[in-house]
């Protein structure tokens, strides 16, 4: 992305458009011919001729970018230049070709064909805001772009038609619901409005169905009058998003923030309610409240975003740490879908290739960032253990780091001590990479003698022992954790024995106080029969029958 | 000023095309029994000549022509490649040179004008891939528009540069002779160059001023097929 102010080019719109570039030629500038362009075009640069200068390249240059950017959808043709310029055409072209390969001119305008529709698709919008990042493939199709008519062309087709900014639920929502929002009858029933039945298995919508999507998941009879209503109140669509009503949404957001009621209200065709449900449904749609909570925070720290990145894998399986920088890693987390978005942008010009001295700039961070977390001592060991191992390894190392040793270590005793947990992360990454920075510079004099390859191996080595030196705290932990779970278990066993031969115990009393119970009566009834029998015998049974009477009296209770 | 006596003492270069391929342009118009035969294309003077007899046996069979062609056919080929090779070898003056090439020229139906700038001293330059350019550019679509484009230019920079060995030739004499001639000579030898200084120095921009646009702009008409037959008959008369 390139201001093009107007500098060579007075005729150009005074204010500040916006143009994409490829990012890999993030290079060029206005002001300067960069290295590359000297590399391509050698004969501008030698001197050779007096037609074949570098200002003269320059104005080739310059006329021929802003020629270009008079019409950016437009396919800028050699043919069409050549007419401009003095010179030999044989060389224009080369310069020309120059631009065209590297993107500066016809960036993303389509070949020749229909070209009465690139003119709308190539466009970009001035007013996109700074905060948001147009993504823009190759494949013009994808660009942010302002094309009023995609809505109905999603109409006429009756096909299902994404926006240009689709988010996942728009693409997979209805792949989720299994059923897939089919037009079945949308040859007749577009304008009477669309059906859908309650039920969830019958979904018959006919073309305007696309609108329905957000009310399709909830599949109740409110969902039903729901269509109902939009299809007969809203012809333009409460639900369908135009881009540019997106995009003036967007605008808006990055204005007011939170403000809800003035959004809705500066995007007019829209509800509140609508506003917000956009916005989250877009891709980067948290993102953007993000950054408009902590303006501008988002995309001051995207410079050390990588690091971020790694400090954020980092520290996903630390959790303590963590809570008290909850605040921050949120932060980070935006950060890193920003740059995802970034990462995946071919045309952003901010980008630039990653040195050998930037991997190490971060990876002492991140070497940094680990002793952080636990602490100087075992830093300074896993150092030392490092540093130890690698001697073992080689002669000359154990030479150089014989008085390196405690500077070395000390050094990253220090970074640990400078940063407390209760910090902002953010800061401490920063910090953290200007005490790297600062710091270096001021070893480089007493390590001189150390080459600059062993350093870095030193510096992976320690890393690698800081991080084993984690996962044994970590492993350490997690074995208590399993030990202390396995003392509960035991423990709840126990108890629960302990309740049964209580249980137990008092049963037994039970049965117990029965037995006595029974004993008693057994007892009384013996007696009952023995006062019967006397009674029987004093009042004077015949004898014979008194015997068996009596017997029997007697087999009954024996 | 200062640089040009600088880029003008450059060492004078053996004669060649001034292109980055050297080709010679061979232009064809022979006609036996009232069958005509005209066709212009390239040839590169590197090939060993029995190519040439080869090359017009396949034309007469490919177009159908009487075999009387054929020796015909190799005979103008042999004799313009004599030509060309008789410069070889000479040494030519091609430093800070500039010059316009103009074009007229009809292909079937298409006219085709423009006017643009070529730079002798750059050995780079293709004439083919400038008009591939030219026709995609213009959409032009007949096959035939390209090639006749790069064997116009290639036919304009050979006699450019026969001129210039010529120049050369004359340059040196008055250098052992005529010192003050010199300058004169060069001059007058190149009639078309461009003055460089003027266009390149200091202060003016290589931004060509409104009113020339349309000079070095490309006009391309389509005839209709009376206008074609009427031209052709009128071509036919003037060579006779």
């Amino acid at each position: 992305m390139e201001d093009a102010s107007s500098k060579s080019f007075p005729a150009n719109e005074p204010e500040q458009d916006l143009y994409t570039i490829p990012s890999y030629s993030s290079w060029f500038t206005w002001d300067e011919i960069h290295e590359t362009e000297k590399q391509a075009l050698k004969e501008f640069f030698d001197g050779s001729s007096i037609s074949r200068t570098p200002k003269i390249y320059k104005e080739y240059r310059d006329f021929i970018i802003n020629k270009y950017r008079e019409e950016p959808s437009r396919r800028l043709t050699f043919t069409e230049v050549r007419k401009y310029l003095i010179g030999d055409v044989c060389l224009i072209h080369k310069v020309f070709r120059l631009l065209e390969r590297w993107g500066l001119i016809n960036f993303g305008v389509p070949t020749e064909d229909s070209s009465g529709d690139e003119k709308l698709k190539g466009r970009l919008e001035d007013g996109v805001p700074n905060g948001i990042r147009v993504v823009s493939v190759p494949n013009p199709n994808k660009v942010v772009l302002l094309t009023p008519n995609v809505k109905d062309e999603a109409v006429d087709k009756g096909g299902f038609r994404l926006p240009p900014l689709a988010s996942y639920l728009d693409v997979f929502g209805d792949l989720m619901r299994e059923k897939g929002l089919i037009c079945e009858n949308c040859g007749e029933g577009c304008a009477s409005g669309r059906y859908v039945s309650a039920k969830q298995g019958g979904f018959v919508i006919c073309v305007r169905c696309f609108k329905n999507e957000n009310y399709g998941e909830s599949k109740t009879a409110d969902g039903f009058k729901f269509s109902d209503s939009t299809s007969s109140s809203d012809d333009h669509g409460s639900d369908v998003w135009t881009d540019a009503e997106t995009l003036l949404l967007l605008e808006t957001v990055l204005k007011h923030g939170d403000d809800w009621d003035l959004v809705a209200q500066n995007v007019q065709t829209k509800s509140k309610l609508d506003c917000i449900l956009r916005l989250i449904q877009m891709p980067f749609g948290e993102l953007m409240l993000g950054s408009t909570n902590g303006k501008g925070g988002a995309s001051n720290s995207s410079g050390n975003n990588i690091n971020n990145r790694q400090v954020q894998a980092n520290s996903i399986d630390t959790q303590e740490p963590i809570k008290t920088e909850n605040q921050c890693h949120e932060n980070m987390d935006e950060t890193r879908q920003i740059r995802e978005d970034e990462t995946q942008d071919p045309l952003l010009k901010r980008r630039c290739i990653g040195s050998f001295a930037d991997s190490g700039g971060s990876l002492m961070k991140q070497v940094a960032l680990l002793a952080t977390m636990m602490g100087p001592h075992i830093a300074a060991a896993g150092t030392k253990a490092a540093i130890a191992a690698l001697c073992n390894e080689n002669e000359y190392a154990q030479e150089m780091f014989e008085g390196e040793e405690v500077s070395v270590t000390n050094y990253f005793g220090s970074l640990t001590s400078k940063n407390e947990p209760g910090r902002v992360c953010k800061v401490d990454d920063m910090e953290m990479g200007e005490k790297c920075i600062q710091s270096e510079p001021q070893e480089t004099p007493q390590e001189k003698l150390v080459p600059l390859a062993l350093r870095f191996r030193t510096g992976i080595a320690a890393a690698l022992g800081t991080a084993a030196a984690h996962a044994k705290l970590l492993a350490d932990q997690e074995d208590r954790e399993i030990e202390r779970l396995v003392a509960t278990i035991i423990e709840m066993q126990i108890r629960k024995i302990h309740c049964k031969i209580k249980h137990f115990e008092e049963l037994e009393l039970i049965m117990e106080k029965e037995y006595t119970h029974i004993e008693e009566l057994k007892e009384y009834f013996i007696a009952e029969r023995i006062n019967v029998i006397c009674e029987a015998l004093r009042v004077g049974i015949s004898r014979w029958k008194d015997h068996t009477s009596v017997k029997s009296v007697i087999g009954s209770i024996f | 000023m200062k640089s040009l006596p600088a880029v003008a003492s450059k060492p004078p270069i053996k004669f060649r095309l001034p292109t980055a391929e050297n080709l010679v342009p061979i232009r064809l118009d022979i006609e036996i029994d009232g069958q005509r035969f005209k066709d212009a294309f390239t040839w590169n003077p590197a090939d060993p000549d029995s190519e040439v007899v080869v090359f017009a046996k396949r034309t007469v069979k490919d177009l159908k022509l009487p075999p009387a062609f054929i020796t015909q056919i190799a005979h103008s080929i042999q004799t313009q490649l004599a030509e060309f090779r008789s410069y070889e070898g000479q040494e030519m003056y091609t430093g800070e040179k500039i010059v316009p090439i103009k074009l007229d020229l009809r292909v079937n139906s298409t006219i085709i004008r423009d006017q643009f700038l070529w730079d002798l001293n750059n050995l780079e330059s293709d004439p083919e891939e400038f008009a591939r350019t030219f026709c995609e550019d213009l959409g032009i679509v007949d096959p035939e528009i390209g090639p006749a484009i790069a064997v116009a230019i290639r036919e304009q920079l050979y006699e450019i540069a026969i001129q210039s060995v010529a120049s050369a030739r004359e340059s040196r004499i008055s250098k052992k002779g005529r010192r003050g001639a010199e300058h004169v000579t060069t001059s007058k030898a190149g009639g078309t160059v461009l003055d460089l200084v003027k266009l390149f120095g200091g202060k003016s921009s290589v931004l060509r001023k409104r009113k020339e646009w349309e000079l070095y702009e490309p006009i391309i008409d389509i005839l209709s097929n009376e206008e074609v037959s009427a031209l052709d008959a009128r071509e036919e008369r003037n060579a006779r």
